[in-house]
């Protein structure tokens, strides 16, 4: 398990959600390891060791959004409820302790509430993650809620401004410093795919791999696939974008085969939008700014329906991208997608993610993303400067 | 008290009595129902032979049967096996459950034995037993028609009457407490049937609470592509898996001697609902209705059920299977066990049955007629009186199912350290070696997988003991369902206490199995598997599993359980410990 400790440290530090000198694992077989920075090992161990699940990270997040999401929580609140899809299907709430609250060992209060959660904010410590049968499954629930944090923090910040002694100027550094230009640039794509299985297979691992490094995804979820002949090539479920070797299911067309049970939730969208739009390659990812987006709408105030995420009719735009509502898998995603995807070449989700399309090859679609979520950040930044003017 | 009735019918076969008793409360927090409620009542009882009269046989529902949450409309049966010497459960579905909790009770505690046949009848307003020589060596079909009137029927066919040691216990709707024999449990103690009716409702503590947890299992259901995926399981059933197994080459075949089986496209889900007009069945109030049941009404096979008398016996020809699927659920017989014992008898003889052949063994099995005597011992005695035991497939003397152990080794692992022998369904390993949930794990490594066992092992006995169905949790987890047990029963749960929960009945049941002579020595596999390679294609070798590897994993294994190198228990009595 130590090399899984190492792989999956190496990946917090290349998305840059946990600071180098601030992330510990604990995984236990018939004995308990620890790994990493040494306070945060023996709190991991010494946490881990109190349940009946196989991993743990606990690590510092490289932005202080977290804490500041439990510094701003009314007194009496246990928990933080991000709206995005990621919290809402799979995390449910976040639960926090405070720093007030943390005298002598926090392990077994830790133990407590991961014993309910996946993971769990401790303020002035970091977000600890459980895994319940692996070291990557820790990995994951620690970045979907490093995703979710950055995401509810990011809303808040726009609606309510900021609160907190500090918490502008920490905000700026974020906007200078941790933020970087986004583009395809410098990246290589086949710009008119062929219909070879190899040749698709290896473009399709390639493009996974610059939507994970280009921080389009948050862990390493999303899915991607490219339809040749009779024939749609899609990413499995639970997939690694950025490890795609053996991991991409060729499901025929007409459903004589079931092979493809194994293949992204997202199968069925991907089958409609290529039967309605006549794309060749399409890519879904989750970039944060655009999730933050789709999310915002000034009709909420007067509107009667509350499940947005699911129920909204509406296709709204940012700038020129429509959103449109709809759960994930079988939940209606699939029917909501497909009709508007056509025109613009992509579509945002709310508080999920952006699908783009391409006609020919992976580059259109790359390049399609980017310029969604590089939209949605500018227009945050400028719904924030105009707010805070 | 909300989720349960807090009540238990008491059933003396010998007295002829009936009895509503009160279950303590502490026992249904401690251990929930179903699966665990059973083991928990096997205490005082768990030496006692499968045939010996003062057996219980234990039927138990859980807490969440009777409401709308997803799946939970299950019961466990819970004996000791005859075919396998373990203690025995086994989870259904159906609508017998949820008539068993409308009628007011969280369990059926069967004992002693009728001097004569008799089936029993539950009911609010009073519980009978009725003489039922005139149903005796009726079919499930005419039985379950006989009694329509009584409410939900359970009955034994001809096999359980005649003590064949894999004989089921068939649920009216053709779902069945399969594998372990207690079919034959039940006909020894010469009861064929029971009934269940009532209209009693089973109370919700917080009903937003539940609505709300509720909304959260739908969700992860529609968020999988196993469950709802265009090629999962609620549309194609279990036998979306073949095509899988072909492709990952771990489907057994001819007795395990090879891993794939080049004509299984004839019997797989898209082959299935083509040729049979599939439509969607399933237990009572279940949103997956995973079960499929022909354009006629009548009950498809299952995943395993096609693999066994297909590819195990070499048979390609898919209208053959169903009428297999068909006669077993006729005759009361379990199809894996029934399919694996008469394979590994065709591997024997050096012929395996063809289509024809299977179906007069088969009857032969049910009535122990001519060569059916011998094949209704199962697999492992049958191969002992031929003199070639190491052509049993099974563990513990359970047939294994349709998962072949070298193209998975979490499964491999699993297979020796279920409690009631060669069952899948235990640890389940195939949910993320395979079909990749919750998240996927190495299939041709060992590398964490004691702990992987252990932990899916206190999960699953948990989950049936809530009671609900497995499939669910390639969605949900036991977040959602611990959350939904707190607002039906007003009791705080969540998922590690579930586990907790889980550990303490797995425990329990190696307990007893300790103390009925199993130890280290009963968990192991077919020689077959470390010897033999299985059918490479499709860029994927399998090779036989290194057998140093494997007990060095089992070693693990017994210690994150807290047993000895021998895989037993030492000096501590584990049930002076528990509630």
């Amino acid at each position: 398990m130590r090399d899984q400790i190492s792989k999956y440290t190496g990946k917090l530090l290349a998305d840059r959600s946990a600071c180098a000198d601030g992330i510990a694992f604990a995984a236990q077989d018939d004995a308990l390891i620890t790994a990493g920075a040494p306070e945060l090992a023996a709190l991991a161990g010494a946490t881990l060791s109190r349940l009946n699940s196989l991993a743990l990270v606990a690590a510092r997040p490289t932005l202080p959004f977290a804490d500041f999401l439990v510094a701003r929580a009314g007194q009496g609140e246990e928990c933080i409820v991000p709206q995005d899809t990621e919290t809402r299907t799979f995390l449910h709430d976040i639960p926090f302790l405070r720093r007030k609250d943390l005298s002598g060992d926090a392990a077994p209060v830790l133990a407590r509430l991961l014993g309910n959660r996946k993971g769990v904010i401790v303020e002035g410590v970091g977000i600890v993650a459980v895994g319940a049968i692996t070291v990557e499954q820790a990995f994951i629930n620690y970045s979907s809620v490093f995703h979710s944090t950055f995401v509810k923090y990011l809303q808040d910040v726009l609606v309510e401004g900021f609160r907190l002694p500090g918490e502008e100027e920490a905000f700026d550094s974020f906007r200078r410093e941790w933020l970087r230009p986004l583009s395809a640039s410098g990246l290589d794509f086949v710009e008119a795919l062929s219909l070879e299985k190899e040749a698709i297979l290896a473009e399709i691992e390639r493009v996974g791999r610059y939507t994970v490094e280009r921080g389009l995804v948050d862990s390493f979820f999303g899915n991607i696939s490219a339809v040749a002949g009779e024939r749609i090539y899609i990413s499995q479920t639970a997939a690694s974008l950025d490890e795609l070797k053996g991991c991409i299911d060729p499901v025929p067309a007409d459903n004589s085969s079931t092979t493809g049970i194994t293949a992204s939730s997202e199968l069925l969208a991907h089958r409609k939008i290529y039967e309605q739009t006549g794309a060749r390659v399409i890519l879904h990812g989750h970039p944060k700014f655009s999730v933050v987006m789709s999310m915002l709408c000034d009709k909420k105030k007067d509107c009667a329906i509350k499940d947005c995420w699911k129920d909204c009719p509406h296709v709204r735009d940012l700038g020129g991208t429509p959103v449109v509502a709809g759960e994930i898998g079988a939940g209606g995603l699939a029917k909501r997608v497909p009709p508007v995807i056509g025109a613009s070449g992509s579509a945002i989700v709310y508080g999920h993610g952006v699908f783009t399309l391409g006609r020919a090859g992976f580059g259109e679609t790359f390049r399609a993303m980017v310029d969604v979520e590089n939209f949605c950040r500018e227009e945050y930044f400028r719904q924030l400067d105009i707010t805070k003017a | 008290m909300f989720g349960w009735t807090g009540k238990l019918l008491h059933v003396d076969l010998t007295r002829g009595t009936c009895e509503r008793r009160e279950i303590p409360t502490e026992i249904l927090h401690a251990y929930l129902g179903g699966r665990g409620l059973g083991v928990r009542l096997m205490r005082d009882y768990f030496r006692l032979g499968p045939f010996e009269p003062d057996l219980p046989l234990i039927f138990a529902v859980g807490p969440l049967c009777g409401t709308s949450s997803p799946t939970a409309a299950r019961l466990s049966c819970v004996s000791r096996s005859p075919l396998t010497g373990t203690i025995y459960d086994c989870s259904a579905g159906g609508r017998f459950a949820w008539r068993l909790k409308a009628a007011g009770l969280d369990a059926l505690f069967i004992t002693g034995k009728s001097p004569a046949p008799v089936f029993l009848s539950i009911d609010p307003a009073g519980d009978h037993l009725h003489p039922a020589q005139s149903l005796w060596g009726k079919g499930v079909k005419e039985t379950v028609a006989a009694l329509g009137q009584y409410g939900s029927v359970t009955t034994i066919g001809p096999a359980g009457e005649n003590g064949v040691l894999f004989a089921n216990i068939m649920m009216g709707e053709g779902n069945s407490i399969g594998r372990g024999g207690l079919g034959a449990v039940m006909g020894a103690k010469g009861l064929k049937a029971i009934t269940a009716q009532g209209d009693g409702v089973t109370g919700v503590a917080d009903k937003e609470r539940f609505d709300a947890a509720r909304g959260d299992v739908m969700r992860l259901f529609r968020a999988s592509p196993v469950i709802f995926g265009e090629l999962g399981i609620a549309e194609y059933g279990t036998p979306a898996l073949v095509d899988l197994m072909a492709q990952r080459r771990m489907a057994p075949t001819e007795n395990f001697r090879s891993t794939f089986f080049a004509d299984s496209g004839n019997y797989s889900g898209p082959a299935i609902r083509k040729e049979c007009g599939a439509r969607k069945e399933g237990c009572y109030g279940c949103p997956i209705q995973c079960k499929k049941a022909s354009a006629a009404g009548e009950p498809l096979p299952e995943y395993e059920t096609v693999n066994h008398f297909g590819a195990l016996n070499g048979i390609s020809d898919l209208h053959a299977i169903v009428k297999a699927n068909s006669l077993c659920n006729e005759l009361g017989l379990d199809t894996i066990s029934a399919a694996a014992t008469l394979s590994a008898f065709g591997e024997a003889r050096g012929r395996f049955p063809d289509a024809a052949e299977v179906a007069t063994l088969l009857a032969d099995i049910a009535y122990r007629h001519d060569q059916g005597e011998l094949l209704s011992l199962g697999s492992r005695r049958m191969a002992e009186v031929l003199g070639k035991p190491e052509l049993s497939m099974s563990v513990k003397s359970l047939e294994l199912p349709a998962y072949d152990p070298r193209g998975a080794y979490g499964m491999a692992l699993a297979y020796v350290t279920s409690n009631r022998g060669g069952c899948h369904l235990r640890a389940y390993p195939i949910s993320h070696e395979i079909l990749r949930k919750p998240v996927p794990t190495d299939r041709f490594s060992f590398s964490g997988k004691a702990r992987i066992i252990k932990i899916a092992e206190d999960v699953n006995a948990a989950v049936d003991s809530l009671v609900a169905c497995k499939f669910a949790f390639f969605g949900a987890t036991l977040e959602e369902y611990g959350e939904l047990l707190s607002a039906v029963t007003g009791v705080e749960y969540g998922p590690e206490s579930l586990k907790g929960i889980g550990e303490r009945i797995y425990l329990t049941e190696r307990f007893y199995n300790c103390g009925n002579g199993f130890d280290r020595s009963h968990d192991t596999l077919p020689r077959r598997f470390f010897e033999e390679a299985g059918s490479a294609g499709e860029g994927i070798d399998v090779h036989p599993i290194d057998r140093a590897r494997f007990d060095e994993e089992l070693q693990k294994y017994y210690r994150i359980r807290g047993l000895d190198e021998d895989g037993r228990f030492g000096d501590r009595n584990l049930l002076d410990e528990l509630p």
